[in-house]
């Protein structure tokens, strides 16, 4: 029997109840940040000694606050992340820190930061191409956001401290992809439904914390005998976010889901920050080129005269290969959250793409609601047919 | 009040229509040109950026978003839509690029790349390349690069920086802006040469420049007259107007001679204090694009002594500023992008207003057009330009006890809008401006 202060139970309680530990940290006199992307770079949080806290929506929570401050046809999740923010669900923050990864956070954030109060807000501006001027801009807004991060904590931030930091982060990362590795066997050692309830935990501690948490799982997972069992298909998902175990439910009632490339997945994990002179320089570097979120405009070359379709794919979608390759897929699930523009765009020609690995593929939407799972259920169920 | 039958009730200016007759002119000889054969770019608004180099390098540009707007007008959109759905495009996405992906689906994978025989004005012809941009939305540079799945074109998509209210004031941060959009637009004219073939002629992109500057700031001038009570100027005016400013759609010259025309026949209704309809009762914001399918609808609520004074801040010219001193093209170009996006921000600092340019443009404009009331038009499948209109109505009441009035529409989607519905509503939100107005005066607002 597993022991619930430990691994998998401990990360499953935290799931349940990630406003917790949080609180016990600031009555400790800690200082808890908010953030609503990943592409906040947390580790300039981690090393002036603040925590950072991902703030989540809630797809169970009726929707009564957010309708005098955004549109009802607008991204869901911002919706809700708002909505919880403005029913006082996140007062007890003392800072947020919003980024323009994609026009719904962009304009959230400015919404967010008139209708709240907390002691810091931070908005960091986000270029969508990878090029040179770009990445240089970015890591000048790295540098403001230090210089409101020093100027609100009264604290320099040393470069001993930020490459430290980014050091306890890369080890998560590393972390993280060796947990996933152990959804390579079949049937995988640990379900989606399990890891979504991990990473939703590393998100909601100090990073030291996470990382023991997670080197326990790791191990218990290892060794587990009580493992997922093996399912009709082994799928991987592809979505902004999924960060809610009921939707990864839907999938695994019939299917073992062994990857999710999602925001509440491996998308903030897949690679590392490289240790650079300046270390803003690799922040800047790993979160503009690495993290591979739809809403970054890629081309096979920077500032191409010629294009050429399946290149071009290539550039977009090549981080996929190796996932269908070394995790034997049998099918992708497409999976769209209503209103999301980056992602939605990209359907078609992800389907182009995964035709040609020769990955069969299902385009599902919903609208981040615990009502919209009901009909995705069916339909997951008639793609499961297909394939097996 | 009665009106005969066919009369106008708008008092249209008289400068408006050779503007108008210029712009549309001059899209029909860039249609002939397209046709004989000169290289063409689909082009996305992109707010006095990218086109001043498109047009010194004398390069006709498209715009889908306009012809999106036209498609959906004369009905041949639908058809364009239903193919993108096929396609795999999701239906809620911005309806102008449903169009846009759907009829560049059937010109190339049905029609081997000639323009479809039903497309409206001339049809849009395969494009050289394709200009995208990341200015206010996603939209605008995702569509352009899903495109890829039917046309070989490359895209450049054009970058733009989006402070916060708060940032912009870090020590720096608006030069650190300006360096990255000259870098930017360095890049993009090397981009434009390797294409086209030809080198940019340097003293035509600087008078480009400044005409594009001028005939803006001449455009910004007409617009203040319009706080004149009553006001000289209906927004239907504006919006026939506009392209020439925005979009830099005809002959520089000729466009900024037309604007200063028009300065001077607004100047002359102040001065003679006429007004843009029979009798002004209430003056309003119109927030959006409006419903062009459906511009009659203003003569009804003209009829009803309603004047549309003020519009959106993303199709009013930037707030004029002094870039004589700036001798690089590019960089005053730049610049004067930059003024589009942040030229509100120090005054919305000092009134203490968050959000940028999302709600403090609409408050200016309330307070200082003297506005009873804002009408917003949402549009449903443009969701970017419609985020900020519930948070725009929250903070008009809050601060200025200014009522809005909601009525919904679509830019492809006509059906959404309904005009009998809206001007159901005319009625109560006259009593609901004229309550607004006694407490204004009751809070020592001084309208």
């Amino acid at each position: 029997m597993s022991d619930k202060n430990k691994g998998l139970s401990k990360a499953q309680e935290i799931y349940l109840n990630r406003l917790q530990r949080v609180k016990e940290l600031k009555a400790a006199g800690k200082k808890i940040i908010g953030y609503p992307c990943v592409y906040v770079p947390l580790e300039m949080l981690t090393a002036l000694d603040l925590v950072p806290y991902r703030t989540c929506g809630d797809m169970k929570e009726p929707i009564t606050e957010v309708d005098r401050a955004l549109p009802s046809s607008f991204c869901p999740i911002m919706r809700t992340c708002l909505d919880c923010a403005l029913k006082g669900k996140n007062d007890f923050l003392d800072g947020m820190v919003t980024i323009h990864s994609c026009d719904p956070q962009e304009k959230t954030a400015r919404v967010w930061e008139s209708y709240t109060n907390h002691p810091y807000f931070h908005f960091i501006d986000m270029p969508i191409t990878v090029r040179p001027e770009a990445l240089e801009y970015f890591k000048s807004q790295l540098n403001d956001f230090r210089k409101t991060l020093e100027a609100f904590t009264g604290k320099k931030l040393s470069t001993d401290k930020l490459e430290a930091a980014i050091k306890s982060h890369n080890q998560q990362r590393t972390l993280l992809r060796e947990l996933y590795e152990l959804t390579k066997p079949s049937p995988p050692h640990i379900s989606g439904t399990e890891i979504v309830q991990v990473v939703k935990a590393l998100m909601s501690l100090p990073v030291a914390e996470a990382n023991d948490l997670l080197t326990e799982v790791i191990s218990e997972v290892k060794n587990r005998t009580d493992g997922p069992e093996e399912k009709s298909a082994r799928l991987f998902i592809w979505t902004s976010i999924l960060d809610d175990t009921d939707i990864m439910q839907v999938f695994e009632a019939k299917a073992n889901v062994v990857m999710d490339e999602s925001c509440g997945g491996i998308r903030a994990y897949r690679a590392g920050v490289k240790f650079t002179a300046d270390p803003q320089e690799g922040l800047a570097n790993y979160y503009l080129n690495e993290i591979t979120c739809a809403r970054t405009f890629r081309q096979a070359t920077l500032g191409e005269t010629r294009k050429d379709y399946a290149r071009d794919l290539q550039s977009r979608f090549g981080y996929l290969r190796r996932i269908v390759k070394e995790w034997k897929t049998d099918g992708a699930i497409m999976l769209l959250v209503r209103y999301c523009d980056p992602f939605a765009f990209e359907i078609p020609s992800l389907k182009d793409y995964l035709d040609s690995l020769g990955v069969p593929s299902i385009y599902i939407e919903y609208d981040y609601t615990i009502g919209a799972l009901a009909p995705l259920r069916t339909r997951v169920e008639a793609f499961l047919e297909t394939i097996s | 009040m009665v009106v005969e039958k066919g009369k106008k009730t708008i008092n249209r200016l008289e400068l408006m229509h050779p503007l108008r007759a210029k712009v549309n002119e001059t899209y029909l000889k860039s249609i002939e040109a397209i046709q004989a054969g000169k290289p063409t770019v689909w082009g996305m608004l992109n707010f006095y950026y990218g086109d001043p180099i498109l047009k010194a390098m004398d390069i006709e540009v498209v715009y889908p978003e306009n012809y999106g707007a036209i498609a959906a007008a004369t009905g041949v959109a639908q058809q364009y839509l239903e193919r993108a759905d096929a396609d795999g495009f999701p239906t809620h996405l911005c309806g102008y690029s449903l169009n846009t992906l759907g009829y560049t689906s059937r010109m190339m994978k049905e029609l081997n790349g000639q323009i479809p025989p039903e497309a409206p004005f001339g049809g849009m012809p395969k494009p050289l390349f394709l200009m995208s941009s990341a200015a206010i939305c996603d939209a605008r540079y995702k569509w352009f690069q899903a495109l890829g799945r039917y046309i070989d074109v490359p895209v450049w998509a054009l970058e733009a920086p989006t402070p916060g209210a708060k940032e912009f004031f870090i020590e720096g941060y608006y030069d650190r802006m300006v360096d990255l959009e000259v870098k930017h637009l360095r890049d993009f004219v090397a981009f434009v040469e390797g294409m086209v073939g030809k080198k940019m002629d340097w003293d035509k992109l600087d008078k480009t420049a400044n005409l594009m500057i001028e005939i803006n700031r001449v455009w910004h001038e007409v617009n203040e007259l319009r706080k004149a009570k009553p006001c000289p100027m209906h927004s239907r005016d504006f919006w026939s107007a506009m392209p020439a400013a925005l979009f830099l759609a005809g002959d520089l010259e000729d466009s900024l001679r037309l604007y200063q025309d028009m300065y001077k026949e607004v100047k002359d209704r102040v001065d003679s204090h006429v007004s843009a309809i029979p009798e002004e009762k209430y003056r309003l914001v119109f927030a959006e694009l409006p419903p062009w399918h459906s511009l009659g609808f203003f003569e009804k609520l003209a009829e009803r002594g309603w004047n549309f004074v003020v519009e959106s801040f993303g199709y009013r010219p930037p707030i004029p500023i002094d870039l004589s001193n700036v001798s690089d093209p590019l960089e005053r170009i730049s610049r004067f992008n930059l003024q589009f996006y942040v030229g509100y921000y120090e005054d919305a600092q000092k009134q203490n207003v968050l959000g940028g340019t999302f709600a403090y443009p609409y408050l200016k404009y309330a307070r200082e057009w003297k506005c009873d009331g804002a009408l917003l038009h949402p549009l449903i499948s443009c969701r970017s330009a419609s985020t900020h209109l519930p948070y725009v109505a929250d903070m008009l009441m809050e601060e200025l006890k200014v009522p809005s009035l909601s009525i919904e529409g679509d830019i492809v989607d006509l059906r959404l809008f309904n005009p009998e519905d809206a001007l159901a509503r005319a009625e109560p939100f006259e009593e609901s401006m004229e309550h607004y107005r006694k407490i204004r005066r009751q809070e020592g607002f001084d309208w």
